[in-house]
């Protein structure tokens, strides 16, 4: 009986503890990151290469993926609008406002997760396995200072930018769709009579925050890699899963805030 | 200058090159998978170790995914209801977007992201390492052997997490509306049980069987196809998880055209 | 009269997860000697040497670098310790995104606050030392083993350190390509007669033109220290360490 119990207590409590220590290391390497950022010790060249590069990847993905998603999207709305009041004067309005302040962001923050928060800790990782993060400590680099804060900055500005795309992409998509499945003329579907400052105010602060935070995920995953070349392997699964995971945990912590304080 | 230009324009195409031979290759595979399956005749015990090991590594991601897409839809469904009053909607907007829509997509990627890597990282260092090759020498085919269980436990396993997943989501919601919102739990379920979703319900659990189709497909097809060594593998493990990523939402928009619910 | 002590380890103790990969190692590294420290492979060199430097935080006693205690130094602390430091990985570890000029000026540019152009003057003066003059904008993708072994070894000794550590500098080389390494190590010391140098390797023959005293560790303990003439006193896997190195160097890391 008590072998059962401790058997049960330690399957669930295994986990927990590798959670909380996981979420304790990500804590810590976000402290570093603000404490350098605070200094003002940033590499500016490097933050430059990392938004090109970052930029350079995700747009053809992102110009898939939210092509499609507004197209299904518009699609699945359109069609339930059809069948309830076939008036489709707010479709547009009201899509392209609930792409500012969800999905847009959302999305571009779980693709640019995916992209490149998988190769930043492909990346870190293999620096970690072959010893060049020992070498800098060596040399008196802080490999969160030197590798992990450039990419903060870039990716949170580039996630700004891309989030931006990313509503003109969806739109354009949608707006076709609409034009050619339903017969609502782009200029009817193309309006910003509902978007506020505000929505678009929250769907920015959305993109920054989860761009600051994936570099940061993604990184400590690297940084956690161990054990030669199978280990990149499991700490670029991981910095997928855990990257991913911080945009739908920011997105909620977000959208709860604005709602609840800012009437959002 | 130049090089700026034409940077992205190259890597457009590139993106292209590598498209298609993803489509193709990872079709052919889909084709051997079929085969192997009809009749079946593929590894029996190692489908439910497979079953078994993919269930373990998602539900806890699957799960608290779930809750949180629950909570944000009914954050989001919240702020146009408190604009027109109509609460009874709220149910009908959480259910709509959670079945039909985003709940099958988030899932599909949150899977991608711990299954799909997963098994592209262990196919490809089974390559690099030879025991592919090995498995070859001792007449064992590597599709039944090795892709066909993971095929079958990824597509029985995404339709179990869909149910599993929903039925977070909607507690999830449940527990933001009452505490975030101000709704009653009861208010927010029976306004999601008048609304009559059974459509949307089975539209998001046939496409998270299609999303667990070519997960366990691209993935393994990744895998397979590691080339050069240790940083073959990392590479193979990125590649994997974006043409995942691209699969979900290009299926997503093909199923949700060829059903579409509402109509 | 010895010299004096630059880094002492007391009891230090490590292990990976359940594992202890070195147990109870009492050492000491004086200024001005190279220390040769030598075992089959996986039994603990790489990580003893990681302790000595600190990027490995024991489990179990303590590491003093001129009487200070690596573990309680703090970031700041620890910082000062390393400009003393000069460290050559067992896989190079060259940064692969810069070239091999910006690799050697690494050190520099962050420790010590030179002119760009004494900077540049000593890189290439320092590759030349070591024969790569010719390689200086070159990636490391692009160079051989030995080649890079050569530009870890110049990045290392570039700031003329006062601890220079050495992880199987000849691992995975020729053997025409190991003696030149060794005789570089030798040079090295030759500038910097008071630094204290510890070598990894388990290729004993070279070491015997270089070392002053040798630390065999088996399963992560220490089994001898001393000089080579002191070798008669040592248990017998010692001695078949030496002796056996003759005949067959043993492989692995």
């Amino acid at each position: 009986m008590n072998g059962a119990l401790e058997a049960t207590l330690r399957a669930v409590g295994g986990p927990l503890v590798a959670v909380g220590r996981h979420v304790f290391d990500i804590y810590s390497v976000f402290a570093q990151v603000v404490t350098a950022l605070l200094k003002g010790a940033v590499r500016w060249r490097e933050v430059f290469r990392q938004a090109y590069l970052i930029g350079n990847r995700s747009l053809f993905f992102i110009t898939v993926t939210l092509g499609f998603l507004g197209l299904i999207s518009v699609y699945q709305v359109a069609s339930q609008i059809q069948r309830i009041l076939p008036d489709f004067t707010m479709m547009g309005p009201a899509f392209i406002q609930l792409m500012w302040r969800e999905f847009a962001p959302t999305i571009t923050g779980l693709m640019v997760a995916t992209r490149v928060g998988s190769g930043i800790a492909a990346e870190i990782g293999s620096m970690v396995v072959t010893e060049q993060v020992d070498a800098l400590r060596m040399c008196n680099a802080d490999p969160v200072r030197y590798l992990i804060v450039p990419r903060t900055i870039a990716s949170a500005v580039m996630l700004v930018m891309l989030t931006i795309y990313a509503v003109l992409v969806a739109t354009l998509a949608g707006m076709a769709l609409a034009d050619v499945v339903f017969d609502v003329s782009p200029s009817t579907f193309v309006s910003l009579q509902l978007v506020s400052p505000r929505d678009v105010a929250l769907g920015l602060v959305k993109a920054f925050s989860y761009g600051f935070w994936i570099p940061i995920v993604a990184g400590q995953a690297g940084l956690a890699a161990s054990g030669g070349s199978a280990g990149v392997g499991w700490a670029t699964t991981r910095a997928v899963v855990s990257s991913s995971f911080a945009v739908i945990l920011l997105d909620f912590i977000i959208s709860g805030i604005g709602y609840a304080v800012f009437n959002l | 200058m130049r090089r700026l230009l034409m940077a992205p324009l190259s890597s457009v195409g590139r993106s292209a090159l590598g498209l298609a031979e993803t489509i193709g290759g990872a079709t052919l595979l889909f084709g051997r998978i079929l085969r192997a399956l009809i009749p079946p005749r593929f590894d029996r015990d190692e489908t439910w170790r497979q079953l078994y090991g993919v269930g373990v590594k998602s539900y806890a991601i699957v799960v608290v995914t779930a809750l949180f897409v629950g909570a944000i839809m009914v954050i989001q469904t919240a702020f146009y209801v408190r604009r027109t009053g109509a609460t009874s909607l709220l149910g009908y907007g959480v259910g709509f977007t959670v079945f039909a829509e985003i709940g099958p997509i988030l899932i599909g990627l949150m899977f991608s992201g711990r299954v799909g890597a997963n098994t592209t990282a262990e196919l490809g260092t089974m390559v690099v390492t030879e025991q592919v090759d090995a498995l070859r020498a001792l007449a064992i085919d590597p599709i039944r052997y090795l892709v066909v269980p993971r095929f079958v436990a990824m597509m029985i396993m995404m339709g179990l997490l869909m149910v599993l997943g929903d039925g977070f989501a909607i507690i999830g919601a449940t527990l933001t509306a009452d505490t975030l919102i101000g709704v009653d739990p009861s208010v927010l379920i029976s306004s999601l049980l008048e609304s009559h979703l059974l459509d949307e319900y089975l539209l998001g659990l046939g496409k998270a069987l299609c999303f667990g189709v070519s997960i366990s497909v691209l993935s393994c097809w990744f895998g397979l196809g590691v080339r050069g060594g240790a940083t073959g593998v990392g590479r193979a493990v990125n590649n994997s998880v974006v043409a995942n990523a691209a699969a979900i939402f290009f299926i997503d928009f093909v199923v949700g055209w060829l059903f579409p619910v509402g109509l | 009269m010895t010299a004096p002590v630059a880094i002492r380890c007391e009891d230090l103790g490590k292990r990976f997860d359940d594992a202890w990969v070195l147990r109870g190692v009492d050492l000491e590294v004086r200024r001005g000697e190279v220390l040769g420290v030598i075992g089959p492979g996986g039994h603990g060199k790489s990580v003893l040497l990681k302790c000595l430097a600190g990027l490995l935080t024991p489990d179990a006693g303590r590491v003093l670098v001129d009487g200070e205690d690596l573990a309680r130094l703090g970031p700041l602390g620890l910082a000062r310790v390393r400009e003393q430091y000069g460290y050559v990985f067992q896989n190079y570890a060259l940064f692969d995104f810069m070239s091999v000029r910006d690799n050697v000026a690494f050190p520099l540019r962050q420790q010590a606050h030179l002119p760009d152009a004494e900077i540049d003057a000593r890189v290439a003066a320092r590759l030349a030392e070591v024969g790569l003059a010719h390689a200086l904008d070159l990636l490391p993708r692009e160079l051989s083993g030995g080649m890079k072994k050569r530009v870890g070894l110049a990045r290392a000794t570039v700031g003329d350190p006062a601890i220079a550590l050495y992880d199987d500098p000849s691992a995975g080389l020729d053997p025409v390509t190991s003696s030149k390494i060794f005789q570089l190590i030798a040079r090295m010391h030759a500038r910097r007669p008071d630094a204290a140098t510890v070598v990894v390797s388990h290729d004993v023959d070279r070491m015997r033109a270089i070392c002053d005293r040798y630390v065999m560790l088996e399963r992560g303990r220490v089994v001898f220290v001393g000089a080579e003439s002191a070798l008669g006193d040592a248990p017998e896997v010692v001695a078949a360490f030496f002796g056996g190195a003759e005949r067959a160097p043993t492989g692995g890391g």
